[in-house]
């Protein structure tokens, strides 16, 4: 059997965007469960259990999957979902590398914050990795950066914007619900309170969970069929096939139940010291800015979103500290992201296409590979895990004090 | 650009309002479930050690569906986005309906 590079490049696609899924995976277990773990409301292997559940369920409720997903971005799919004519010839080989290349600038972005610990947006490494790989390929006309006008589009409507507003919101709502919870409990014995929080941390965490399923496995399914329907592997734009589904699920619970200790550390110990109750607020504002966000139609970042809550949770709790060095410092990664992401990508299509053929597809994997490699080894210096996640921020990590210099 | 912006801030503001109702309301119901739990049971429950006050029971029991309700509300609403409905408040109570693009 004679594997032509189509399809060389296909399989690479498919293999690097469950990869994607699975960073997506495990950068996003703090959202949810961060708070709980630090408040001890959930022991962390537990933690990270029921979140890997929850993400799973949710993405199989993700019947109806936009297949639409780049096109908040850039232009290579028309309104439909089916792939632009003129970048199908060839079995799709131009669109899929542009695919291709994207991808690694997401997962390069996702492994880099988690080695720094900061929880940085998954949907924006990507739609960053995209534009870049876009920019490079189709130059910057092939980048959707303001819609058509009609509704809130492009890479301002939909990535920049929503990244000024959304954690603001969410600080706002987290910081309205501690001051509240803080103000009718008063008076109430503490061994009342933490374990009535905790009950209620819970459930608001795993709401967030659940939300969380159906939002980001949704958009790798979208990305593979796509590659899919570029090939000629698939036709119908609106359905997924069900190995896809399965599979995505599996690859964004996998990564969860992995838990990114050192992003779970960042925001339920580095943040702000969280109490019961106040994880409570800020969980349950992260879910109803999350749900009602996506009801309304208006894209949003899970991560910047929990960031914002706790954020917003610590200012108002009387007493309570931020420390707002962590945060400035996941505010610069922030900034980062889409440029970071979008200059790997255009330097992996520009790599992929100057060698063209099998070549071309296997040597950018063979670089993601690699600085993934290094990234994990670079890790293994200081690890954080299920055992030390939880402790002091500002005694044990005498590595971490190394970096005040360091870049963020 | 301009769109955009008008867009966002209709969007924003919309997301405020609605999150502030469920994401800062019910744990205030929830919290004042807590606070009528502990007015039920009393002595070691309050820093005042009252007296039990069965009343507080009945309260936390209320406090509690509303804050179930609304949960139940949130998975719905997950739930319902997957299979391509929307939960619609026109009627003033929350039914499902197609989503309309």
């Amino acid at each position: 059997m004679v594997v032509t590079a189509a399809t060389l490049i296909l399989v690479l696609v498919i293999v690097t965007a469950l990869a994607f899924d699975f960073t997506n995976g495990f950068h996003d277990t703090a959202n949810a469960m961060a708070t709980s773990i630090a408040t001890g409301a959930l022991r962390p292997k537990v933690a990270v259990l029921l979140s890997a559940v929850l993400n799973l369920v949710g993405a199989f409720l993700s019947v109806e999957v936009a297949l639409t997903v780049t096109n908040a971005v850039i232009k290579v799919q028309g309104d439909d979902g089916a792939p632009r004519p003129d970048l199908v010839a060839d079995q799709g080989y131009a669109l899929l590398l542009i695919i291709l290349a994207g991808l690694v600038g997401g997962i390069v972005w996702n492994l880099t914050t988690w080695l720094l610990g900061l929880p940085s947006s998954s949907s924006h490494a990507l739609f960053g990795g995209l534009i870049g790989s876009t920019i490079a390929a189709l130059g910057f006309s092939g980048v959707n950066w303001n819609g058509d006008g009609s509704e809130l589009d492009g890479v301002v409507g939909k990535v920049i914007l929503p990244a000024v507003a959304s954690p603001v919101i969410a600080g706002v709502v987290a910081g309205v619900g501690t001051w509240l919870v803080y103000r009718v409990t008063t008076g109430v014995a503490r061994r009342f309170t933490e374990t009535g929080f905790r009950w209620g941390q819970v459930g608001s965490a795993s709401l967030v969970s659940l939300a969380h399923g159906t939002n980001d496995a949704q958009k790798t399914m979208g990305v593979i069929t796509l590659a899919l329907i570029a090939s000629g592997h698939w036709s119908d734009t609106g359905a997924v096939p069900f190995w896809v589904k399965i599979s995505c699920a599996l690859a964004i619970s996998l990564g969860t139940y992995l838990g990114g200790w050192r992003i779970i550390r960042t925001l339920g110990k580095g943040l702000v010291e969280i109490r019961s109750p106040q994880g409570m607020a800020a969980e349950s504002a992260s879910a109803a800015v999350i749900l009602a966000s996506s009801h309304l139609g208006f894209a949003l970042s899970t991560t910047q979103v929990t960031t914002g809550s706790v954020v917003g949770t610590g200012v108002a709790k009387p007493g309570a500290q931020v420390r707002w060095g962590v945060a400035g410092r996941m505010v610069v990664a922030w900034l980062l992201t889409l440029p970071a992401a979008g200059l790997v990508g255009a330097a992996m299509w520009w790599v992929g296409d100057l060698l063209g053929g099998y070549a071309g597809p296997i040597v950018v994997v063979a670089v993601l590979v690699g600085l993934s490699g290094l990234i994990y080894l670079r890790s293994r210096r200081q690890p954080i895990s299920a055992d030390n996640v939880n402790d002091d921020w500002d005694g044990t990590p005498s590595a971490r004090g190394t970096r005040t210099g360091a870049p963020a | 650009m301009i769109d955009n912006l008008q867009y966002a801030f209709d969007g924003a503001w919309r997301v405020l309002v609605a999150s502030l109702v469920f994401g800062a309301g019910l744990p205030l119901v929830y919290a004042l479930g807590i606070r009528s739990l502990a007015w039920g049971a009393g002595g070691d429950a309050e820093v005042s050690h009252a007296r039990p006050n069965p009343v507080g029971t009945v309260l936390a029991a209320v406090c509690l569906a509303i804050v179930l309700a609304g949960v139940a509300l949130g998975i719905t609403i997950i739930a319902a986005a997957g299979f391509g409905k929307v939960v619609s408040f026109e009627h003033g109570y929350p039914t499902i309906v197609a989503k309309e693009d």
